[in-house]
């Protein structure tokens, strides 16, 4: 990747050797502009593509038998099990709720609406450790409202809820903000009742929307860590989630097998975001 | 305007007031829960103190590059396009959809003792992992596309037409950088440099694994909160995270201001 800034050096590719000083300002201009593609290619190179490509290989190095053998391990497959099951019911909550949020931001006026707007970010904004105490101290074994959920999949589905809240409003509101209300006005003129307006008609609008958020919200959900491994006590088996197993490969020296994990939640990533990207896409041209 | 039914503005009241609101007025309280006195010397801990200092430090680093190299790649990608910037486009994302831990893994993978360029910086001398530089590759790496989400569709939108105009009339491209795209993208990059602040300041599993967690050397603030939880020592982690709170408030508000200044910038375009 370093050949890149060369290939893009002026002088090999000038056809006679710049003479006036504006050409040659041009051909210095050109040549700065390659070498500052060189380098951002060179910092994602060593930052992000090397590492993703040491991660591939540290997973099959061993051969195709010996990653699956990781990933099909009952450790393995249990805490991919429980971060997929909390994951999917904390982003389906989330999308009733997100789309319910979004529709009182937008359709409704009330006091204290800009607060309401302001606070749906605090979860992108709030460190996940943070949320991760301030879960485990409030429905842990201190807890003043004496609920006790660490150790559950309730906990873990808890945390992941607080995280991935703004994803699903913050893609929904924008739509919501510009759609017309011609054709609702239209249905309910005709005798259509509001449910009947909003599944027919607002809804289908906003599918698309709600469905790339939702996409986004499993992919965080999927690798969450810092606000999931307090409240969920790590027990293997039971309350261990993906990323905590890959964690406890990691430092426990079985650097394979947590790469061939972590490689297998990768691709159960990629897969999800892909299909929800799709669908919505799909969508989306159908109502165009 | 069509009104929402009073039940549903109720429910989401109350679902947003127990997730959110909550948890955010309880970190404040259970801060405050031995007063004032109590918070000050708790504040004044020394492991704490250099945990802020570190986390200060790897910011001042880490923000700056990824602005550059977000802004940078955003030019690059909107107006010299080409098959290969296609890719780079799709590369940037990544990282959001990566696992922190996964992220400390594949550095580890690559600069720790046994990885790939581990011998190399051995021989050369230099410490990467469990050290400050190793902190730092982390925090950029899961703050990466921050900058750029923002800027490219804003870049996409507006056009070159305003550069070509200054271009045809003599403007030097170093003045047209300055005066027109650099002040047309003010608000966006803001935006994205709020996120990437407050990604880089809240990174706690990526830095957990590169960092080592060595008290009074390599723990930021987020480690240092973890830690005193894991030692039964829940006051002072709850100290730690008030502060991460209220930086985070901030940051929100910068981000208000942010966003109202980009919808006000394009009402005035349209």
């Amino acid at each position: 990747m370093l050949a890149a800034p060369l290939k893009e050096t002026p002088i090999a590719q000038a056809k006679q050797p710049p003479s006036t000083g504006r050409q040659l300002r041009r051909v210095n201009r050109r040549g700065r502009r390659g070498a500052a593609k060189g380098l951002a290619v060179t910092y994602l190179s060593l930052l992000v593509l090397i590492p993703l490509a040491a991660l591939v290989t540290n997973a099959f190095n061993h051969g195709l038998g010996s990653f699956w053998r990781a990933v099909t391990q009952t450790e393995s497959i249990d805490a991919l099990r429980l971060t997929l099951v909390c994951a999917f019911i904390a982003s389906a909550i989330n999308a009733v709720a997100g789309l319910a949020t979004a529709w009182v931001l937008v359709r409704d006026r009330f006091v204290g609406q800009g607060i309401l707007n302001a606070i749906i970010d605090l979860p992108f904004a709030l460190p996940t450790v943070v949320a991760g105490v301030i879960f485990y101290t409030l429905y842990g074994p201190l807890s003043p409202f004496h609920v006790n959920i660490t150790g559950t999949w309730i906990g873990i589905t808890v945390a992941i809820m607080f995280v991935t809240l703004p994803f699903t409003v913050r893609s929904v509101q924008p739509v919501l903000e510009s759609l017309t209300f011609n054709a609702e006005s239209a249905a309910s003129t005709l005798g259509a009742s509001p449910v009947r307006v909003f599944r027919t008609i607002t809804l289908p609008a906003l599918m698309p929307a709600l469905l790339t958020g939702t996409g986004l919200a499993f992919a965080r959900a999927i690798g969450e860590y810092g606000s999931v491994v307090f409240i969920s006590n790590n027990l293997p088996y039971r309350s261990e989630v993906a990323s905590s197993y890959i964690y406890s490969l990691a430092t426990s020296g079985q650097t394979n097998s947590a790469a061939s994990v972590a490689v297998a939640l990768l691709v159960i990533a990629l897969v999800l975001l892909i299909v929800f990207n799709v669908t919505a896409q799909r969508l989306a041209r159908n109502r165009a | 305007m069509r009104r929402s039914p009073v039940g549903l503005r109720i429910a989401v009241l109350c679902y947003i007031g127990v997730l959110i609101g909550v948890p955010l007025i309880f970190v404040f309280q259970q801060a405050f829960i031995h007063g004032f006195g109590a918070f000050w010397t708790a504040l004044r801990d020394q492991q704490m103190d250099h945990a802020i200092f570190l986390t200060a430090l790897v910011a001042l680093v880490a923000v700056p590059l990824n602005v550059l190299f977000g802004v940078g790649a955003s030019l690059w990608i909107v107006r010299h396009p080409s098959r290969f910037t296609r890719v780079l486009d799709t590369i940037i994302d990544v990282p959001l959809a990566i696992s922190p831990i996964i992220v400390g893994l594949v550095l580890e993978l690559v600069y720790a003792q046994g990885g790939w360029f581990g011998s190399l910086l051995a021989k050369l001398g230099w410490q990467v992992m469990f050290s400050f530089p190793g902190i730092v590759m982390a925090s950029i790496f899961v703050s990466l596309p921050l900058v750029s989400r923002q800027v490219i569709p804003l870049l996409r939108e507006l056009g070159d037409h305003q550069e070509q105009t200054a271009s045809t009339l003599g403007a030097s491209p170093l003045r047209i950088f300055f005066t027109i795209t650099l002040r047309s993208i003010t608000w966006a990059t803001a935006y994205g440099v709020s996120l990437t602040l407050a990604r880089v300041i809240g990174e706690y599993g990526a830095v957990l694994i590169v960092s080592g967690n060595i008290a009074l050397v390599t723990q930021t603030l987020t480690l240092d909160i973890g830690a005193n939880f894991d030692n039964f020592n829940s006051y002072q982690g709850f100290v730690g995270a008030v502060l991460l709170a209220m930086a985070s408030i901030v940051l929100l508000l910068i981000l208000g201001v942010a966003r109202h200044r980009e919808r006000k910038r394009n009402e005035y375009l349209a």
